[in-house]
């Protein structure tokens, strides 16, 4: 059902990321996600980068919908249904936080003491909340080398101890994860993948985010590294809106 | 569970649930998943002559007692859908080919490929409810049905079902026009809308969309009732089942087999499963050999 809440504030993240902060008396957790619709152009899945009392959707503006979410201002309304999906599982103990470019905000409730992240983006404009991880505790890989390790995502798992983290979780897209996936695969189990693809009634009925069988609305967003290397059409192909049979 | 077993529409099928047309049967993996999960046969997403991305979301609404959609029609065109009904058939279970089109040079033409493809049967959609030129509009004249219905009878030889919509004012004569098909499937979504009352404005971006699950079972329940005690036809039902008690009561209305489609979203992946154990409890409680003996028995 549709739900409506009032947006607190509005905060600029980066040149083309904002956050709106809003209450929401729904429990969620890190992983889940939301339909967020804006009457008159498109509703559009969104994990919140806040989880607690005070909700929070990170954007990034990239199509007519979310450009129209970023004329909103303090005290409007947004329609949003979910919250949807299976979140990360919680662990104690050190965690790893891979995100590249907005897929930094689904990972933002899971930050904490022990987290160390790999940030990553292809400047250090876009980096997405890497002051949030505690001094020292932020990997940041740039693609023009702005701001530390000049590579793409990969670079920044260099010189870490994999097996030391009880846990490590990442979210950014496919090309992106099946990269780490083909790094990881073999040398930890404790791994969690957020999935992306192109969405449409977000409760498991369109098929239209389906990855092998598995819809990634109600039985992801969130894989582990075990399920994902059973899929046969992770990273390699996928279906687009119409549902025409894509590779990567 | 062999006994389960039906012929329907000139097919025969394992288990008489089948994958309705439009949840989770435009990725061919999705469909194999759910044949192997205790699905009879599923019937792939409507597909067109040429691809369409179908409506901007919102494209489904939760109404509280059912679902509400319009998604336009997505598909990717019959000459790119080939790959998914193959990956589908490696569960070893009937696919059936959805088409879609407004005459009937094009179904024909569409029903042919399908054909190539390897399906055991096509369904046309002659009662989509929410696209311009396609389903109802063309599902609602009696001698367009007719003519699509023998041209395609007249040129393929897998079997034809003819999905009909309860959005007409008389179902019989829609229903009479396509008795030359070797079953109607009754029924489509029933025509609807939602409003938001803080947007005031409709949720869906196509404003009308089409209503299914639990809410419609009733409709659907006495358009088969009707159709097969006055006509006598073949009968494919659809409608609100989630349960084996639902199913049952199409079956007793007067179905060989029928679909289940939103009760995916209500019930979860394993309806088909569930469905077949209660049919079976049923049928060995009351000494029933096949699930035919109960076939049209209500029709009073």
């Amino acid at each position: 059902m549709m739900q409506h809440v009032k947006i607190l504030r509005k905060e600029i993240e980066t040149p083309t990321v904002f956050s709106l902060y809003f209450h929401w008396d729904v429990k969620v957790e890190p992983g889940q996600f939301v339909m967020v619709w804006v009457p008159g152009y498109s509703e559009v899945p969104m994990s919140l980068s806040s989880t607690g009392k005070e909700k929070c959707l990170t954007v990034k503006m990239y199509g007519d919908t979310t450009k129209a979410l970023n004329s909103l201002k303090e005290g409007d309304i947004i329609q949003l249904r979910g919250p949807y999906g299976k979140p990360f599982t919680r662990v104690k103990g050190k965690t790893l936080l891979v995100g590249g470019g907005s897929g930094m905000a689904s990972m933002r409730p899971l930050i904490n003491e022990e987290s160390t992240g790999i940030v990553a983006a292809r400047g250090q404009d876009e980096l997405l909340f890497a002051d949030d991880f505690s001094k020292g505790n932020a990997i940041c890989v740039t693609e023009d080398g702005s701001r530390g390790i000049k590579g793409i995502i990969t670079a920044g798992f260099e010189n870490l101890d994999l097996k030391s983290f009880s846990m490590i979780y990442i979210c950014g897209p496919e090309r992106m994860l099946y990269a780490v996936f083909k790094m990881l695969h073999g040398k930890t189990e404790n791994v969690e993948f957020s999935l992306e693809r192109s969405m449409k009634c977000g409760i498991g009925l369109c098929d239209s985010c389906s990855v092998d069988g598995f819809q990634i609305c109600k039985e992801g967003p969130t894989f582990s590294i075990s399920e994902v290397e059973k899929m046969g059409e992770f990273g390699k192909t996928r279906l687009d809106r119409s549902g025409k049979r894509v590779f990567f | 569970m062999s006994h389960l077993n039906v012929k329907a529409g000139g097919i025969s099928l394992k288990e008489p649930g089948i994958l309705a047309s439009g949840i989770l049967d435009e990725n061919g993996y999705s469909m194999k998943r759910i044949l192997l999960e205790g699905a009879g046969a599923a019937v792939t997403k409507s597909i067109g002559i040429d691809g369409r991305d179908g409506y901007n979301p919102p494209v489904v609404v939760e109404t509280g007692s059912g679902i509400l959609n319009a998604m336009g029609l997505p598909n990717p065109g019959i000459d790119n859908f080939s790959e998914e009904i193959t990956l589908a058939m490696k569960a070893g279970k009937p696919v059936i080919g959805s088409i879609f089109a407004s005459n009937a040079n094009d179904f024909l033409k569409l029903a042919e490929k399908m054909s190539d493809y390897g399906v055991a049967a096509v369904e046309l959609n002659l009662s989509c409810p929410h696209v311009k030129g396609f389903g109802t509009e063309v599902g609602s004249d009696p001698a367009l049905v007719k003519e699509i219905v023998s041209t395609l009878k007249g040129s393929i030889s897998i079997p034809v079902w003819a999905k009909l919509s309860p959005n007409v004012t008389d179902i019989l004569s829609i229903a009479n026009a396509a008795s030359d098909s070797d079953a109607v499937v009754l029924i489509n979504t029933v025509r609807g809308m939602a409003i938001d009352i803080y947007a005031r404005s409709p949720i869906l971006t196509n404003r009308y969309g089409g209503l299914s699950g639990s809410s419609i079972k009733p409709v659907g329940l006495r358009l088969v009732y009707e159709v097969r005690k006055e006509l006598g036809l073949e009968i494919i039902g659809v409608g609100g089942i989630s349960t084996w008690q639902d199913a049952l009561e199409y079956i007793m209305a007067g179905s060989s087999a029928f679909q289940v489609g939103t009760a995916l979203w209500s019930n979860g992946r394993k309806v088909f499963s569930e469905i077949n154990q209660g049919l079976e409890s049923y049928m060995k409680e009351f000494g029933v050999g096949n699930l035919m003996e109960l076939r049209g028995v209500a029709i009073r």
